[in-house]
């Protein structure tokens, strides 16, 4: 995967959403759309695509503005039909939304205000089928996540795509890890499809894994 | 007994039993009701000594400092055909103070409140977009724990929520007015009234360091006497105990 598309409706989006941008959230929104953001993205998607997964619904974990990863799976997969983006700062949830203004009016992309980590996330009668989380290192391992999600469904065979980071200089990197190995141990995970890292242009070193 | 019980928390080497000594002597210039007095520590010495539980102490991890002021939120409920609720705290309006504060005027104020919710400190010298920011990042809390007021009961539901997140919590919050920034006080909410925890009004505490009310009056290290209590916190950075002694006999 080498490349976002831009196309007219994500330009009219993006032109929206940066048009609104002001205070310290401006530089947020660059740094969540520098070089490394979009590398990172598009590696999950090009190792999503190599297994042949046909996600559904997808719940996004810390998922930020989220505008290159929702364009990014819905151009690559036509079996998504919705991305909820699970987000605890309520901040950027109007920008969010700007970015993705598309798939919001056809109902297949929704925010949802909530600390993860500290109820089951999903309603009753909600689903999804696969988890993306490329905010690991913001928060306790995801063992904690996975108990809480379990604990609400019967049957939970959601499918994890977790990243995170090596970068410490970061007040908030309050999880590091240093392998894609850890980050499975720390989720958990028993069935691997798949584990690797890259080096980022930012110098940090990513990590990712797949799997259940 | 009598029905109003103040309290702080001592544990470590960072202040010294005279810090508890001073605050006991501001509370019995400054307080003109009937009160007990207590102190949590986990090395009782004194009479008023409370011995602290140990039983969270294996989470820490250098996070979540100060955690160990939730114990005073702990409540044993016994056979309520013998009475309805028993603790080690006799009383049951509590007022929660840090070592490093000055009192100003008379307590008697905070037991006088409206009780409907418990109240602590927001930091009115705080610029709400600069929480707003840092929200996210476990800084900047709009809310400070160093004075606290509730009755009997009110804080049970957040000791529960601590005792059943420890390893949770220790892992992600710095520090515990964190934790109650993101869990019982919404400082986006436009009806306060909504919020679980309340707030002490503008003007009652301010900080010594930080100033009063932002922008207006946030001159540091100004005396204030119409406020009710001056704090020294400085935002967990060493104290500068030595500024705050001086003050002590001012």
């Amino acid at each position: 995967m080498e490349y976002l598309k831009y196309t007219p409706e994500m330009a009219r989006d993006w032109k929206n959403a940066i048009n609104s941008l002001d205070g310290y959230i401006e530089k947020r929104v660059w740094d969540s759309m520098n070089e490394s953001q979009l590398v990172s993205k598009l590696w999950l998607v090009e190792e999503m695509l190599n297994l042949n997964m046909k996600p559904i619904n997808i719940s996004l974990l810390a998922g930020w503005f989220a505008q290159y990863i929702v364009p990014l799976l819905y151009d690559n997969f036509e079996s998504i039909e919705s991305i909820e983006n699970f987000e605890m700062d309520r901040n950027i949830k109007s920008l969010a939304y700007k970015f993705n203004t598309r798939y919001k009016k056809d109902d297949k992309y929704k925010i949802r205000i909530k600390n993860i980590m500290f109820a089951n996330m999903l309603g009753k009668t909600e689903r999804h089928d696969t988890v993306i989380n490329c905010s690991c290192e913001h928060m306790y391992p995801m063992s904690r996540f996975r108990e809480l999600e379990n604990a609400g469904m019967d049957n939970n065979e959601a499918l994890y795509i977790l990243q995170s980071s090596n970068d410490t200089q970061y007040d908030d990197h309050i999880n590091c890890v240093k392998s894609a190995d850890e980050l499975a141990e720390q989720a958990k995970l028993v069935e691997i499809m798949y584990a690797g890292e890259r080096l980022l242009p930012n110098g940090m070193t990513r990590f990712m894994v797949i799997g259940r | 007994m009598a029905e109003n019980t103040i309290l702080c928390v001592k544990w470590g080497d960072k202040y010294g039993n005279e810090y508890v000594e001073r605050l006991k002597e501001q509370v019995e210039k400054n307080c003109s009701v009937p009160y007990n007095f207590y102190c949590l520590t986990d090395n009782p010495t004194q009479p008023y000594h409370l011995k602290l539980p140990t039983t969270w102490n294996e989470y820490e991890n250098g996070n979540f400092w100060a955690y160990r002021k939730f114990h005073m939120f702990a409540e044993k409920t016994v056979n309520k055909r013998h009475g309805p609720y028993r603790t080690d705290l006799e009383g049951d309006h509590f007022l929660y103070l840090d070592l490093d504060v000055i009192i100003q005027q008379d307590l008697k104020y905070f037991f006088e409140l409206d009780m409907e919710r418990p109240y602590i400190v927001k930091g009115w010298w705080n610029d709400i977009e600069v929480c707003k920011k840092n929200f996210v990042n476990y800084q900047s809390p709009m809310i400070n724990s160093s004075v606290i007021r509730w009755d009997r009961g009110q804080m049970k539901e957040i000791y529960k929520h601590v005792s059943k997140n420890l390893d949770v919590l220790f892992f992600t919050y710095p520090t515990i007015d964190n934790y109650l920034n993101h869990f019982f006080y919404d400082m986006y909410e436009e009806d306060e009234t909504l919020n679980f925890l309340n707030v002490f009004s503008e003007g009652d505490i301010y900080s010594w360091y930080k100033g009063n009310v932002f922008p207006d009056d946030m001159e540091p290290k100004k005396r204030r006497e119409e406020c009710k209590i001056c704090l020294f916190n400085n935002s967990g950075e060493d104290n500068d105990t030595e500024e705050l002694k001086s003050l002590w006999n001012t």
